[in-house]
């Protein structure tokens, strides 16, 4: 019996109907065991046959074609990958994927699919689960966020639970509370709480990273003279030095005064006195005479 | 805010990584930076991609095909872990009676 019945009749895969019957034809005419006495070319005919049988049936021919039969038209059988045995519970090559010792989702993990580690399948007992985890949006406000504190959150059971805010929290960070969610079921954990932090704008500071910025106004004569002022920080107010000549949107830096170690930027903004008097209108007019000057010169108009 | 890098810069960033390597695994599409007006541009995930794959040549000498085949299932992998970790956090969130019918589901299929 040939393995490939294309081969049998002189033929490849991509032979029409009618190339596979002129080529039984041909052979049948050659080899026939009524016509030819010689015993090879009775096994020509015979597996000639044989295979013409399997491919004139569309059905089979398809079927051969995509390997579910051989040629003798018995069914092969089904090849079985190795994902097939892979993806089974309780593989002997299974392996661990992260999860184990991840430090958010391994109680989970371990809840779920057990301690693969450990033997797999040592799974919690049916009546063991851990807790639900619960996630809450916590408004601060901006110098705890910067400095740190204390808040407190109500819990859906009921009651309600003080929280460390860490020293230099983001907007939109999570801070995860290990075993404030739900309790657990058997000899399962309580869950975990996370808390997604949202920090209202504060009126004087704003904040990149773990830097500060505020505007400071100062007057007409401390940005001619300069000055000594004091400026709020998070931490309570500093004198900063306006040098001699300050100007509106000039940053000035106080280093190490921002969150965590960063800094804070001034910005001067200079304020005009709330009413113009006849001693600086009189100053003013008599001082350009001679001092006039274009500030829309050189730069960006 | 994403930073780009440019080839030369990415060979200056990353150990053992020289131009011909780089070629190389932009030519077999190993790493495929960003297509932009002023050429390729590498993303932060790039040279941590680049990283890796001169750690797998060094330590391994893994080339050509190995080098495919691995990333391909290091690739697979770590979408399959993110998309785990997304699926557990889901799971960790849903109240008691939600999460008994998840496990006893879990526990039939794989124990």
């Amino acid at each position: 019996m040939a393995a490939d019945p294309y081969a049998a009749l002189g033929l490849t895969k991509s032979a029409t109907d009618a190339e596979i019957k002129k080529a039984y034809r041909t052979i049948a005419k050659e080899a026939h065991p009524d016509l030819n006495p010689d015993p090879v070319a009775a096994e020509r005919f015979k597996t000639a046959s044989a295979a013409y049988d399997l491919l004139k049936d569309p059905d089979q021919r398809r079927r051969f074609d995509a390997g579910e039969i051989d040629g003798q038209g018995q069914e092969n059988p089904q090849r079985r990958y190795y994902r097939e045995h892979a993806e089974a519970s309780g593989h002997p090559y299974s392996q661990g994927y992260g999860f184990e010792g991840d430090p958010d989702l391994s109680d989970v993990f371990a809840d779920l699919f057990g301690r693969r580690g450990r033997g797999f399948g040592a799974h919690p007992g049916a009546q063991d689960m851990r807790g639900q985890d619960y996630r809450f949006n916590l408004e601060i406000d901006f110098i705890t966020a910067a400095k740190g504190g204390k808040a407190r959150v109500s819990l859906p059971e009921g009651g309600d639970l003080e929280v460390a805010i860490p020293e230099g929290v983001r907007d939109g960070q999570t801070i995860r509370l290990r075993g404030k969610g739900g309790r657990g079921m058997g000899r399962g954990g309580a869950g975990d709480a996370y808390l997604t932090i949202a920090i209202a704008p504060h009126a004087q500071f704003n904040r990149d990273g773990n830097d500060v910025s505020v505007t400071l106004a100062i007057a007409m004569d401390e940005a001619v003279l300069g000055a000594k002022v004091p400026v709020p920080t998070i931490d309570g107010p500093v004198n900063l030095t306006i040098p001699r000549g300050a100007t509106t949107g000039q940053r000035l830096r106080l280093r190490g005064r921002g969150i965590k170690g960063g800094d804070q930027h001034v910005e001067l903004k200079i304020v005009m006195p709330p009413a113009i008097d006849e001693d600086l209108a009189r100053f003013m007019e008599e001082w350009r005479k001679d001092h006039a000057y274009d500030p829309r010169k050189g730069g960006a108009s | 805010m994403t930073r780009h890098y440019t080839a030369a810069e990415v060979v200056t960033l990353v150990d053992d990584l020289t131009e011909r390597r780089l070629q190389v695994f932009v030519r077999e599409q190993i790493v495929q930076p960003l297509q932009t007006d002023s050429g390729p541009a590498y993303r932060d995930a790039d040279i941590a991609r680049l990283r890796l794959l001169c750690d797998l040549l060094e330590g391994y000498e893994l080339k050509g095909d190995a080098m495919h085949l691995v990333m391909s299932l290091v690739d697979q992998l770590n979408t399959a872990r993110g998309d785990m970790r997304a699926l557990m956090h889901a799971v960790a969130e849903e109240p008691d009676e939600v999460r008994l019918r998840i496990h006893r589901i879990v526990h039939r299929l794989r124990d």
